[in-house]
């Protein structure tokens, strides 16, 4: 062999390990700027291929192979997400399949948030409703915020799923101090006015009438026609804050009289039976603060708080009582309410 | 040098007269053009759906261009003997093939300018349009368009590589042989993590499968170092460091594959 040959090949081959380093230094800079591709192709295909056998697996894979090979992710995740439309319009929509395509379009394209909604709003609404049992139903509630909350680690500067999850803990698993926590940071950027206010309405519900009234003097500082923020205003101050600032001073009784001066005109009202129960919880009577919130649970099916809040105060009292999965899920979650107050700041006005 | 420019100026005019080139390049800017009508598959992500078939377009139909055009190259010169009398001219063989790649380089960077040209024009008309429906989103629109011109010009990088294994593997192998091993050379390239996560010794892999693995992870191009749409999607600041960074590994290995090239070629019959 001719010598220019040997050293052309040598030269040739130290070249490719010289490389090496440079690669490596590249790789580390890509991983840091977050330019690596959101999920490698062969997990996606592994996943792919683990999924139900009804969905032509070889198909499905060939697409994400393509597509990841090819440049068309979110092209893929477009017809995966056409797909999962197919299924919900069979009748098909609530089965786990459904949920494993749309997993598949949120490993393949991260960015788009409408897979990452959908899919949770799935898992919290659709699929709850498809079991009585409450264990199941406080997983698909959990599933769901998880999902919401990793489609935030993907999409950390938009609102729109800050927001979802808010909306998520706020109308789905009743935990009002959980949600405003995820409104404020959907309001860190560029987002619609009416998520401003969903902070005043969860203290509201919770109740903590003093960060209600601060949420929504914010609303009023930053758009004084803010006609929603000045009602509510108006109706907190004239109808629970004087209760609860006798409660806040120490006067239960007088407390309790006046938020039952409120509830003789409306017995039905939803907030006005939580600031009672509430007010009962500090002053130590449990039963009533029991009788309140089942009262409360009862007379709307949605209300998951008192229904929940019945729950703990019942185990606590030694009644015996069905669980409800937003129990199970505060509880799971490590967060069961304690009684009483949150913690909080006291907020003067 | 000269002799070079003059093997390059042919090429490129002679590859120009490739109707399935020119069909290629027609077809990707019709799918280009296009892409805004697929947007409204993706809803609330228009804007990034036209990205993807755009950018997707451009780089997909680069590596077609690429291959079928890096593979002819060399063997046509040779089936209708031409290269007899072109290296019966004061032209070195190895003068010879690398006029022969910059006259295809020449071809397709004005292929992709074109593919590019048109992309930034279809952006440029449709960006304004979605950003009226997303206001907050102004931000990451104004970032894209410079991240969009360096995407262009990093796959400009990675189709020259491409095209430069084409060349290389036609004057190894016949020329359907080449092209499928060019094809499979660009899957694999892509699937170099693969080979990574394989190698690691905590996947349990045999010692010399993790030593074959390894060192397929060091010897394979990583088409993946090309590819910065995460950027683009996520409208953060591409620094040109990391530009040079993969512009110099895509050169550093053009070099390797040029160098093999030229030592293959200068022994072969032709």
């Amino acid at each position: 062999m001719k010598l220019y040959r040997i050293v052309g090949w040598l030269l040739a081959i130290a070249m490719l390990f010289a490389i090496h380093p440079l690669d490596q230094s590249l790789q580390y800079d890509r991983l840091v700027l977050g330019l690596r591709q959101p999920t490698p192709w062969f997990q996606i295909v592994a996943r792919a291929s683990g999924g139900d056998t009804e969905l032509a697996v070889t198909g499905v894979t060939g697409v994400i192979v393509g597509a990841a090979l090819g440049g068309f992710r979110e092209v893929a995740a477009s017809m995966l997400w056409m797909k999962t439309h197919e299924y919900w319009h069979k009748g098909h929509g609530t089965q786990a399949k459904a949920l494993w395509l749309m997993r598949l379009v949120t490993l393949l394209d991260p960015h788009w948030l409408e897979p990452w909604r959908i899919t949770a709003w799935h898992l919290a609404y659709n699929l709850y409703v498809e079991t009585d049992d409450p264990a199941l139903q406080a997983k698909y509630l959990q599933m769901g915020v998880e999902c919401l909350k990793e489609g935030i680690s993907w999409n950390p500067d938009r609102y729109d799923l800050y927001l979802e999850l808010g909306w998520t803990l706020f109308d789905k698993v009743k935990d009002y101090e959980e949600a405003p926590k995820w409104f404020r940071a959907a309001m860190r950027y560029p987002h619609p006015e009416y998520v401003d206010r969903l902070v005043g309405h969860a203290y509201e519900r919770m109740p903590d009438i003093p960060r209600a009234l601060d949420a929504y003097d914010y609303c009023m500082k930053r758009n004084p026609l803010d006609q929603t923020a000045v009602g509510a205003t108006l109706t907190i101050r004239e109808r629970y804050l004087p209760a609860w600032d006798l409660a806040e001073q120490g006067s239960y009784d007088e407390a309790l009289d006046a938020i039952n001066e409120y509830l003789l005109a409306q017995p039905t009202s939803s907030l006005g039976l939580h600031v009672k129960a509430h007010i009962a919880e500090q002053a130590g009577q449990l039963r009533l603060a029991y009788d309140t919130w089942s009262l409360a649970g009862n007379l709307s099916a949605l209300d998951f708080l008192a229904q929940r809040k019945a729950v703990e105060l019942a185990q606590r009292l030694g009644i015996p009582v069905e669980e409800t999965p937003q129990h199970i899920y505060m509880q799971r979650t490590g967060k069961e309410m304690k009684a009483g107050s949150p913690d909080r700041d006291r907020l003067s006005r | 040098m000269r002799p070079i420019f003059r093997v390059a100026r042919a090429t490129f005019h002679e590859a120009w007269r490739r109707r399935f080139l020119n069909g290629i390049l027609i077809f990707a800017i019709l799918i280009i053009g296009s892409s805004w009508a697929f947007a409204y598959l993706q809803p609330g992500a228009e804007l990034q759906m036209v990205i993807d078939i755009g950018l997707g377009s451009i780089r997909f139909f680069g590596m077609l261009i690429a291959v079928f055009l890096g593979t002819r190259l060399v063997p046509d010169e040779i089936e209708l003997r031409t290269i007899h009398t072109i290296l019966a001219k004061p032209v070195s063989r190895a003068q010879f093939l690398f006029g022969k790649y910059l006259g295809g380089v020449g071809t397709l960077a004005a292929n992709m300018l074109l593919m590019g040209a048109a992309f930034y024009v279809v952006f440029a008309i449709k960006a304004p349009q979605f950003l009226a429906e997303k206001p907050e989103d102004a931000m990451i629109v104004a970032a894209m368009y410079s991240n969009i011109a360096k995407a262009i010009l990093l796959t400009f990088f990675e189709v020259f590589l491409i095209l430069g294994i084409a060349v290389v593997a036609a004057t190894l192998f016949s020329w359907v042989l080449s092209v499928i091993f060019t094809f499979v050379f660009y899957f694999v390239g892509h699937m170099s993590d693969f080979f990574q996560q394989l190698s690691d010794p905590e996947r349990g892999a045999s010692k010399i499968a993790q030593i074959v693995m390894g060192a397929l992870y060091r010897i394979l191009p990583h088409f993946e170092i090309f590819d910065i749409r995460e950027a683009i999607l996520m409208g953060t600041y591409t620094p040109w460091s990391v530009m040079f960074k993969t512009i110099g590994e895509g050169v550093a290995y053009l070099v390797v594959v040029l160098l093999i090239g030229y030592l293959v070629f200068n022994e072969r019959e032709v």
